[in-house]
């Protein structure tokens, strides 16, 4: 064997070792592992043999296979629509009663329509008053008017800026709770213009789970006690945390905190260890990559008493401040306001804590008395942050803010349980019969086209290892559609090799010789078997992009067979066959 | 081993007119059927409640039926899945939650009943009631007043006081179906002697979106394989393999409409990848009609396709063949969706390799003599001579 075939054989033999090599931490967390720890990342990792590759690149099971709950959430965003509208209504009232002085003013929403009907107490004003209404709140366009009485609707854009901001909410608010429930694989995600999908692999009692994510935010305001600030510190110091819990401490603006990865073993070390009427929560700092994760988590003593909830807040909004730094506004009713003035003159100088959810999101320090019932949070030193960035931060604050105070309620729109006993027996279904379909492929090649279908053979199973390998460092997930798409691309993939060996034997009756055969033969195929496997690409492509659920685990597993099929048979078997023909100088090849 | 003699010469461009007969009737019967019959949607689509139950002990569909009748539930329809020693049934029903426009009325009347309530206005999509009261109302007296209407209640919301005018704005969400059910079926019963296995519950909304984003997707498909096609071979080999792909579609359509299996997410998928599979299969045979031009230059077209087809016929037969064969086993162990799918892919793959030789070749034949016909007329239209 020359040098030309060493280099050639070294690249498949690579390749093919490294297939293997990613396969190890999915074959650890299917087979090594128990199920109830098959969900559980960090544990995988531990079993792990030093040399597999890390554990994030295994094969998922999907909800189907290994039971569990897929739900999907609706937003009612006509309800928050609705609020929206009687608040700015009141704007409305107040801006032209109080500010502009042009007269009495009363609004009316209709909670179906969501229009607003403004009627003036004397018609005589109604005509200085559209004018202003119009010039002033243009987010609210004419519908009718009539004498004294003026009909608007919200705007188009503004409608459908706001349907999204609601949805977005939701989002933030589902992803906290369950976080809080600690579901490994936690799958949350926006479907359509109003809904949310969401897996919940390994649970299985959908009425908690609609419990959980279904019921209102819970927005608070509370004081953070920094009376004592190394507090921390000091707990840290006198009883060491567990080992290999990676609890460590850090500073926030001075005041040390105890950050770690974990939420259990954090919450799990400061039990009991917390003075009266102090609490501790913690703040989710999330994986700059991947923003549905926590990165780690942050902890802050708060006090137990929380003075001002959501339900006093009025607006919240990110702008850009005469400094050109962001912000975010913030606006009291009457009655939080006042509570709001009194909190910030008793803690000037202090932290409040902005709690969604029992987790902290910000910490902004009071600089001074705040009265009148609307505030200022500065976003701080953007520390190495883009412009972007650093608005982007006081944009989320302003969500959370929003989430809490103004609920758009959200519904099950869908409830998929499925139990883990029947995703195993479905399991066993599928791979017995993804396996008969495989035997009786390679045993037919075999038969038919001897020593070119041996090859062939060999190309298949390496193709079904590449696919699998190829979900794993995806980090696909596996669903029964998923395992149809598998078997149904290793039908695709012979029929490649099918669609070369049929032309070698072509040219063969044509009284080519073998050399000329293999050569010739692989060339014609190579553009019909190029064009087949593009034309199904598109088809998957589309079906990735446009599916859900278990259409995405089998566009995936189509577009990862496609390819690796391109691979095996204009790769793998030609330099096999051609190394029979050239390197060792065969003069028949067994077709 | 070979299954097919190297020279077979069968006219299959000769028959082309009766077989294009053959499958438009076939085709058109199958939209006609699809029109009047329709499919037999999934809860994927269709929207509903499907939940599975698993009795302790021995019980028949018609007692369990007459279980759910006593306990107030009058269309639900039920079906024992399973060998019947396994006790466990599917009962499905139209709609997600306990909200109708019926009782939704019965319920504002109730809930005025409980003092100075205006704005009442229920939300049936999404199984909500809206409503605002001059003063505040104990969430205790808000879910017995319209339980007592007949709907159950999930939860009450207090949305605080209204900004618009004055009161105070509650929310009142609706139970879903399957609470339903389980209340129904263990009434009189001190503990449930069932356990509720699976909850399938799709709303009508997320079930429309569902099935119009499933066939935009098909359209997609179809439209972007045209382009490829049209881009790598010629203009005239578009139209057939885009006829063949939609007499594809349409035959496996035919399956499902046939056979009554459930038509659901995993439909689309079989016939997503049916599109795929039939250009697939239209391509090799082009392939080779592209080549056969140039080979055969001077011969018609329809001979030239018909060389090309018989040439090609062992591996178009070998290719649909193995790709079946990879299905036998999905066929004999699968289950449910599973099986489903199979057998509608095994359909595809028949009808798929049919329409490349019979839908897909005369298409361009025909697009072709019609370009023919067209020069040579050309120069007699004095609009464009």
């Amino acid at each position: 064997m020359d040098r030309g075939w060493w280099w050639k054989f070294g690249v498949i033999v690579a390749v093919t070792l490294g297939t293997v090599w990613f396969l190890v931490p999915t074959y650890y967390s299917l087979a090594v592992l128990d199920r109830a720890e098959r969900n559980n990342l960090a544990v995988l990792q531990e079993r792990l043999p030093a040399w597999a590759p890390p554990a994030k690149y295994r094969l998922n099971l999907g909800l189907d296979l290994q039971g569990g709950i897929h739900m999907v959430m609706r937003v009612d965003t006509k309800t928050a629509l609705q609020k929206r509208t009687e608040r700015r209504g009141q704007q409305i009232v107040r801006y032209i009663t109080q500010d502009k002085k042009l007269g009495e003013l009363k609004a009316d929403s209709n909670p179906e329509r969501l229009t607003l009907t403004l009627t003036a107490a004397d018609p005589a004003t109604m005509d200085a008053i559209e004018k202003e209404v119009l010039t002033t709140f243009n987010d609210f366009t004419k519908v009718s008017r009539e004498g004294a009485t003026l009909t608007l609707a919200p705007d188009e854009s503004q409608t459908s800026f706001f349907r999204g901001e609601a949805v977005d909410q939701a989002m933030l608010v589902i992803r906290n709770r369950i976080d809080k429930w600690g579901v490994a694989e936690l799958d949350v995600r926006k479907m359509g213009t109003d809904s949310i999908q969401i897996s919940l692999p390994g649970r299985s009692d959908p009425e908690q789970a609609k419990e959980l994510v279904g019921t209102t935010a819970q927005l608070e305001f509370r004081m953070v006690d920094d009376t004592n600030p190394g507090f921390f510190q000091q707990m840290l110091e006198k009883t060491p945390p567990p080992e290999n819990s990676n609890i460590t401490v850090t500073s926030e603006e001075g005041f040390p905190q105890l950050q770690g990865p974990n939420r259990e073993a954090m919450l799990g070390y400061v039990k009991d260890k917390v003075p009266e009427a102090r609490e501790v929560l913690l703040e989710c700092v999330a994986n700059p990559l991947k923003k549905n994760e926590c990165l780690s988590y942050r902890t802050y003593l708060v006090e137990k008493e929380s003075p001002l909830t959501g339900e006093s807040l009025s607006s919240a909004d990110a702008r850009f401040s005469e400094l050109n730094e962001p912000e975010v506004n913030i606006t009291f009713d009457a009655a939080g306001a006042r509570e709001f003035e009194r909190l910030t003159e008793a803690g000037t100088g202090r932290r409040m804590a902005i709690i969604l959810d029992d987790y902290v999101q910000s910490a902004p320090r009071i600089n001074e008395k705040i009265a009148g019932g609307s505030a200022r949070i500065t976003m701080g030193n953007p520390g190495g942050k883009s412009r972007e960035e650093w608005f982007s931060e006081a944009q989320t604050l302003a969500l959370v803010l929003k989430a809490g105070a103004l609920p758009a309620p959200v519904t099950t729109g869908e409830i998929r349980q499925v139990g883990a006993s029947m995703g195993d027996e479905l399991i066993r279904k599928g791979s017995l019969a993804a396996i008969v379909g495989l035997a009786l492929v390679v045993a037919f090649m075999a038969l038919y086209y001897k020593g070119a279908g041996l090859i062939a053979d060999a190309a298949l199973l390496l193709n079904g290892l590449l696919i699998l390998a190829g979900l794993a460092i995806f980090n696909a997930t596996l669903t029964l559609p998923g395992i149809a798409g598998f078997v149904l691309t290793l039908g695709v993939a012979v029929d490649a090799n099918v669609l070369i060996n049929e032309r070698i034997r072509e040219e063969l009756s044509h009284g080519k010789t073998a050399r000329q055969a293999v050569d010739q033969g692989y060339d014609r195929a190579f553009w019909t078997i190029f064009d087949s496997h593009v034309t199904a690409l598109i088809a998957g492509f589309i079906l990735f992009a446009t599916g859900t659920g278990p259409i995405r685990g089998f566009a995936t597993t189509l577009i990862v067979g496609l390819i690796a099929s391109l691979y095996t048979s204009i790769v793998v078997t030609r330099t096999i066959t051609t190394y029979f023909v050239h390197g060792r100088n065969a003069q028949t090849v067994s077709v | 081993m070979q299954l097919i003699k190297n020279k077979t010469n069968i006219d299959f461009i000769g028959k082309r007119k009766i077989a294009v007969y053959i499958s438009t009737l076939v085709n058109l019967a199958i939209l006609v059927g699809i029109a009047v019959f329709g499919f037999n949607f999934g809860v994927d689509f269709a929207g509903g409640t499907v939940v599975e139950l698993k009795f302790k002990s021995a019980i028949s569909p018609a007692e369990v039926r007459k279980r759910a009748e006593d306990g107030g539930l009058h269309d639900v329809s039920v079906q024992g899945i399973g060998s019947s020693d396994e006790n466990t049934f599917l009962l499905r029903m139209g709609g997600v939650t306990q909200l109708t426009e019926q009782n939704a009325e019965t319920a504002k009347a109730s809930l005025q009943s409980l003092g100075s309530v205006s704005n009442v206005y229920a939300d049936l999509s999404n199984g909500i009631i809206n409503f605002r009261s001059a003063s505040t109302l104990a969430p205790q007296a808000i879910k017995a007043a319209v339980e007592k209407a007949g709907t159950g209640v999930q939860e009450v919301r207090e949305l605080g006081s209204a900004q618009g005018g004055s009161g105070f704005d509650y929310q009142v969400v609706a139970s879903g179906m399957a609470d339903k059910v389980f209340s129904a079926l263990s009434q009189g019963q001190a503990s449930p002697d069932f356990e509720q296995r699976r909850v399938d519950y799709v709303g009508p909304q997320v079930g429309k979106q569902l099935r119009n984003r499933g066939i935009m997707a098909l359209v997609y498909a179809m439209f972007a394989i045209l382009v490829y096609v049209a881009f790598r071979f010629d203009f005239k080999f578009g139209p057939g393999a885009l006829l063949a792909m939609l007499h594809d579609v349409v035959m496996v359509a035919g399956f499902y409409l046939v056979s009554r299996r459930e038509f659901n997410l995993t439909s689309i998928a079989a016939l997503l990848t049916i599109v795929g599979y039939s250009v697939n299969d239209t391509i090799v045979i082009y392939d080779r009609i592209r080549e056969d031009m140039n080979k055969y230059q001077g011969k018609p077209l329809a001979e030239v396709i018909n060389i090309a087809i018989n040439d090609t016929l062992g591996r178009t037969i070998l290719t649909s063949g193995t790709t079946a064969l990879s299905l036998v086993g999905l066929l004999i162990f699968g289950v449910g969706e599973i099986w489903d799918f199979a057998a509608a892919m095994l359909v595809g793959i028949l009808v798929g390799t049919y329409s490349s030789v019979y839908i897909a070749s005369p298409l361009t034949i025909w697009l072709d003599e019609r370009a023919a016909a067209r020069e040579g007329k050309a120069p007699l239209d004095p609009k464009t001579a």
